[in-house]
């Protein structure tokens, strides 16, 4: 009875007190939501035109800021150092396409899939070996002060990273909706082999959808350090992303928006109002168990397409 | 409009000898035959004749053992799909490969994607020529829109069409690729009579109107006889006959092979 | 408006409208995907060029031009170039087969034809032989006919470059040729259609056309800035009224759809302010909508439909200004933002001022669900020999069953025998070549035979009752319009034909059958258990079910008295469906009254009998073509007349 209390009623009564104090708490959830929407949204990307699940895209986070902070720590001017990273993105991708993905063209998913496991690890150790181990801080000079609405605290950091986020994904959609360029986008995530007929490079395909994913992953990468640091453990983080896609669809740019935030919100509050019942630590594992229970209920996500094997 | 390069009589597309086989089964054997500019050209047969796997090696999706296809006066052994797509070629598919998701405006455009001058890289970031290059692609394609009457459906997904409709915008995306030669997979398949009317005068308008030179397979000879203007016959891999459609209907083997195959 | 006085004619009235509006859109037509607009200039160059041309080729007045096509800017250029010269356009219906169009181009005397594309060409090389007088053809699209032998057929831009050479040689020739034409002159023949017999060449005068044009205009204050799309075929007296005669008239522009296809989704681009449409384009409307609507989420659902609650009660009264609450018209301005002006708009009824259906009865339900969200939709009644104008209904007095009040100058009057008879500026010269049938429409002193029983009720509206060959008395001398109560128990869902009767006996009575899947998808949700038609017809839940139906049919006879007394007295249902194969319904499904009669003899005996149910023994022919005897035993029912009732309640 103690126990379906403190459950069931008890934190509801704490939200009910303290609604500042709980629009707080969402808010927050929401901005580390954002993070885990740019994430995914790298993942569904290239799973959308190239049916690769891409393993290595948390770790290309942490590249991606990794070279970033690297260029600042040599002295470089922040508006060089962006530039040049985004550069540093788009030759990985030429060199992916040339190095993993054409040798292994017309390959099962699976053998795509492991390659991309490959590149983590490469990644991962290159980074460490360019750039060293250490944690860095980096200042982009986001603000850092707080702005009170009504009650309500709000971290400015969170607003701008909201605000970066949010015209990012409005590019992006351009981007596919608009240009001829994001058509071909679509048509070959729609059907390679039709793609292939009218005409669409599928080689120079390849190299735009991993440079913009490589550039989604840049932003990521700095929004991530700016507030935790440059540390190995944000590709730890950037691993949400998997139960984000499992929620919001692996194909669905909105899905992995709304995924984002569902899982950030969540895991938050649940962190705040139910973690004291378990021991805390809720935050660490929430994520993960909200996406089994969407494989048992709606394996496509939210906004995926249906999966049907057909016999 | 009749293209600058239709030049009469002259040979657009030739097959030399060409053979295919997968494992041990062969698909086409010692296969020649030619195409010319400005007319239509069918390749017909029964079922399992190795119709499709002629067009699919013109296209460049198989590649012969043995033999030569001379395009456009250049000999070639290899050439991948989207190498043909570039040089002119442009094809239709049995089982419709349309990108389903996508708009039938959408669809047709796609089929422009090589009709573009600004380097493909550099378009990805939407800068200079591609925007008043992107007007004109809207143009043409709206012209191929009318041309075909499918006004109606136009920001229709494609994967909500009946298929006469789907079939209709698949020949638009070959259209807007404006192509030298196009390739027509069983044009007619599963169509009632009144849509494979309508497809008949499409194909004929097609090659009125544009002077694009066809080459489209069927393995119901009906309709194709009244609009060809010469006939390859294939059975078994093998050319059988060759020759306008009167020659090939009076044509022994030809009857022997339609008369020995159930088809439908 | 301006003053009609000195501009008789059409051509007359473009050059004016080409000045006065010089710069004012007068059609548009989508191209290529893109709207394309003509100025009033813009038509009058385009005309003046066509019209050259024609002359050049050697059209005289008096010729015949025939217009065959979808609605296309051009071939309304080729209507008015024809008057310009004082020649004679003769649209025809588009969708004709050949056979049916040599009827029109043979009996017309057609010299020249203007076709809009290949199929059109094509109908009429395959009829040309047998047409001695047609010399020269025009088309407009030139797709697929490059092949075509030349000699005498001709692209219309062709046409109207020869038109512009000829004009540079002749400068004085068209206005000569315009100020030439008077009012009386004939204006166009326009061919009825023909449910029966061959189709007869209505032919109007300038005069018949603009006076009629400008009175509809003058009724409902239509404006230059005004707009329409044409769409409904140019053969009709409707569209030639509509989307010629009042746009010359009033300057208002007119949009030409993209293909026929396209209709609706033009009709949302261009959101016309005046629209005009049969009852079945409004039904088939409503039922996109509602088919939209099944698919969309719950809320939206719930939302639409609690909304339309409203709307029902009281969209209607709002719309014609009567008192409503305050609440309801909160309720009513929340629905109007969230859900009739999204559903307004995608109907492209947005800028919707006035909308017009004619043609046949539309159901109740459609009327006021359109009106109900604002649209206002009222009902005309015209004829091709009145140049459409007859009676319509006036602003705020609008209801569902009757079809307004005389049109401006029309003078009406019904016959002994129910006849509704009118005469006005509008009435039309003859028919071509048949003086006969003229007479026996048209009286010495103007008036003309409708063909349509009606009356007037105490408003002064016309009410239009059924054909007037149709309608009978009963023994006590009052009115009996069998097609009339059929139509009212055909508008609920649930009956799907009825056959009445009570010409020459003292009360009616009415044979019925069921809609089985309307009533079967009702038999299922209450737990009605049943094998086949036969059965589902014989449950009593379902003859309750339509008792409510003719109860309900009853109480709006009674509420009318030149109907009271032919209320339905006693029915029974069908216990098979009619079938065209018995030769039951004709092929286009409308019942044959006497064989009906005649095969069903016992059932109608038994329904004037004293009986409650009858045997019957009936021949059948099955699909795979076999025939057999269907024996059933039939329950009759009594229904109370509804004076009764209406006086309880």
């Amino acid at each position: 009875m103690e126990t379906l209390h403190s459950v069931f009623v008890q934190p509801f009564i704490e939200i009910w007190q303290a609604p500042a104090f709980f629009v707080e708490v969402l808010i927050g959830g929401l901005m580390s939501g954002v993070m885990y929407s740019l994430v995914a949204l790298g993942f569904v990307l290239i799973f959308k035109a190239s049916g690769v699940f891409n393993f290595a895209q948390g770790i290309m986070v942490l590249f991606a800021a990794l070279n970033f902070v690297g260029l600042l720590d040599l002295g470089v001017s922040i508006w060089l150092a962006l530039p040049l990273t985004v550069l540093i993105m788009v030759a990985l991708s030429f060199a992916v396409e040339r190095l993993v993905l054409r040798p292994l063209v017309n390959q099962p998913h699976i053998i795509l899939f492991m390659a991309t496991i490959g590149i983590a690890f490469f990644l991962e150790g290159f980074g460490e070996l360019l750039w060293g181990g250490d944690v860095r801080k980096l200042d982009v000079g986001i603000p850092q002060d707080v702005w009170f609405v009504g009650e309500v605290m709000i971290q400015q950091s969170d607003v701008v990273a909201t605000a970066i986020a949010v015209v990012l994904v409005l590019v992006l959609a351009l981007f596919f909706q608009v240009t001829r360029v994001g058509r071909a986008l679509r048509a070959v995530a729609d059907d390679h082999q039709a793609a292939l007929t009218v005409g669409i490079p599928l080689q120079h395909i390849w190299i735009i959808v991993w440079s913009v994913a490589g550039f989604v992953a840049l932003v990521a990468g700095i929004m991530w350090g700016a507030r935790l640091g440059v540390q190995f453990s944000l590709s730890i983080v950037a691993l949400k992303a998997l139960p984000v896609l499992i929620l919001g669809g692996f194909t669905s740019v909105p899905g992995a928006i709304v995924g984002g935030l569902i899982v950030g919100a969540g895991e938050k509050i649940a962190e705040i109002y139910w973690g004291p019942i378990v021991g805390g630590a809720i935050e660490e594992w929430f994520a993960y168990v909200l996406a089994l229970v969407f494989l048992f209920f709606r394996p496509q996500g939210l906004f995926g397409e249906r999966i049907i094997e057909r016999v | 409009m009749v293209g600058m390069d239709a030049t009469g009589d002259g040979i657009l597309l030739e097959s030399d000898g060409v053979s295919l086989s997968f494992g041990g089964v062969i698909a086409l054997e010692n296969v020649g035959f030619d195409v010319r500019r400005g007319e239509i050209r069918a390749i017909i047969g029964p079922n399992g004749a190795g119709k499709s796997s002629m067009l699919n090696v013109i296209n460049g999706f198989y590649h012969p053992q043995s033999g030569t296809i001379t395009y456009k006066g250049a000999a070639r052994t290899q050439m991948r799909p989207h190498e043909a797509a570039v040089q002119g070629i442009a094809r239709t598919f049995q089982n419709i490969a349309l990108f389903r998701g996508m708009s039938t405006l959408d669809n047709i455009m796609t089929g422009r994607v090589h009709k573009i001058r600004s380097n493909f890289l550099l378009d990805a970031l939407y800068l200079g020529r591609s925007r008043s290059e992107e007007m004109r692609n809207r143009e043409f394609v709206e012209h191929v829109i009318d041309f075909l009457e499918i006004q109606s459906i136009r920001k229709v997904a494609v994967g909500r069409l009946p298929y006469g409709l789907q079939k209709r915008v698949e020949l638009g995306r070959a259209l807007a690729a404006e192509p030298d030669l196009l390739l027509l997979d069983e044009p007619m398949a599963g169509m009632n009579v009144e849509e494979k009317e309508d497809m008949c005068r499409f194909i004929l308008d097609v090659n009125e109107e544009f002077g694009t030179t066809i080459a489209l397979i069927e393995h119901d000879m009906g309709v194709v006889m009244d609009i060809s203007d010469r006939v390859v016959v294939l059975d078994y891999g093998r050319k059988i006959a060759d020759g306008t459609p009167d020659e090939v209907r009076r044509d022994q083997r030809v009857i022997d092979a339609y008369l020995g195959v159930v088809h439908g | 408006m301006s003053d009609l006085s000195n501009l008789d004619t059409f051509p007359k009235l473009l050059v004016d409208r080409a000045q006065r509006f010089a710069d004012k859109p007068a059609m548009r037509e989508k191209a290529f995907g893109i709207w394309q607009t003509w100025t009033w200039s813009d038509v009058e160059r385009e005309v003046r060029a066509f019209a050259c041309g024609l002359a050049a080729r050697g059209f005289r007045r008096g010729d015949k031009l025939a217009i065959i096509g979808d609605n296309r800017p051009r071939l309304y250029w080729a209507m008015a170039a024809a008057q310009s010269l004082g020649g004679i356009p003769v649209p025809c219906y588009q969708d004709a087969v050949a056979e049916e169009m040599f009827y029109v181009l043979d009996h017309a005397e057609a010299r020249f034809v203007v076709a809009e594309d290949q199929e059109q060409v094509d109908k009429v090389l395959e009829i040309r032989d047998r047409l001695p007088t047609l010399e020269e053809m025009i088309f407009d699209d030139s797709r697929g006919l490059r092949r075509y032998e030349r000699g005498h057929l001709h692209d219309f831009a062709e046409i109207q470059n020869q038109g512009r050479e000829f004009e540079q040689a002749h400068p004085e020739f068209f206005a000569g040729e315009v100020a030439r034409g008077a009012g009386e002159d004939v204006a166009i023949i326009l061919y009825t259609s023909g449910t029966t017999g061959r189709p007869k060449g209505v032919v109007l005068s300038h005069t018949n056309v603009l006076v009629a044009a400008a009175n509809g205009i003058k009724r409902d204050a239509l404006k230059s800035d005004d707009e329409t799309l044409a769409y409904l075929p140019m053969a009709w007296v409707g569209d030639h009224i509509f989307s010629y005669g009042q746009s010359y008239i009033a300057g208002f522009c007119v949009s030409c759809p993209e293909s026929s296809a396209t209709v609706l989704a033009d009709l949302r681009e261009i959101g016309p302010t005046y629209f005009f449409a049969p009852p079945r384009i409004y039904e088939n409307l409503l039922t996109t909508v509602m088919i939209r609507m099944e698919d969309a989420g719950t809320l939206k659902r719930r939302m639409f439909h609690y909304f339309m609650e409203v709307a029902r009660r009281s969209g209607t009264r709002i719309l014609e200004g009567k008192p409503v609450t305050l609440t309801e018209r909160l309720r009513y301005a929340l629905g109007r933002m969230l859900v009739y002006a999204p559903l307004k708009n995608a109907l492209g009824f947005s800028r919707i001022r006035l909308a017009y259906t004619a043609g046949e009865a539309i159901g109740p339900d459609i009327f006021d669900f359109y009106r109900s969200l604002g649209v206002n939709v009222k009902q005309l009644y015209g004829q091709t020999e009145a140049a459409v104008f007859i009676t319509m209904q006036p602003d705020g007095e609008v209801k569902s069953d009757t079809v307004g009040t005389p049109a401006p100058d029309v003078e009406l009057k019904i016959a002994d025998s129910g006849e509704v008879l009118y005469r006005s500026p509008g009435v039309f010269q003859c028919y071509y070549k048949n003086p006969e049938a003229t007479r026996e429409t048209k009286t010495e002193d103007g008036w003309v035979h409708t063909g349509d029983a009606g009356y007037i009720d105490e408003d002064g509206h016309l009410k239009i009752i059924d054909r007037a060959k149709d309608v009978g008395k009963l023994d006590d001398g009052s009115l009996f319009a069998p097609k009339y109560l059929e139509n009212k128990l055909k508008f609920f869902p649930q009956i799907k034909e009825a056959v009445a009767f009570g010409d020459g006996r003292d009360a009616v009575v009415a044979l019925i059958n069921i809609d089985l899947d309307a009533v079967s998808s009702w038999a299922e949700r209450n737990n009605v258990v049943f094998s086949s038609y036969q059965e589902l017809a014989a449950r009593d839940e379902v003859y309750d079910l339509v008792q409510h139906c003719v109860e309900q049919v009853n109480r709006d006879l009674a509420a009318d008295p030149q109907l009271a007394a032919s209320q339905i007295r006693r029915f029974l249902i069908l216990h098979k469906e009619l079938d065209a194969d018995d030769g039951e319904l004709t092929r286009t499904r409308k019942v044959r009254r006497r064989t009906v009669a005649e095969k069903y003899a016992a059932l109608v005996d038994a329904l004037y009998a004293d009986q409650d149910h009858v045997h019957i023994e009936t021949a059948v022919s099955f699909e795979d073509g076999r025939t057999g005897i269907v024996r059933a035993d039939v329950q009759i029912r009594s229904v109370a007349p509804a004076a009764a009732l209406a006086e309880a309640s």
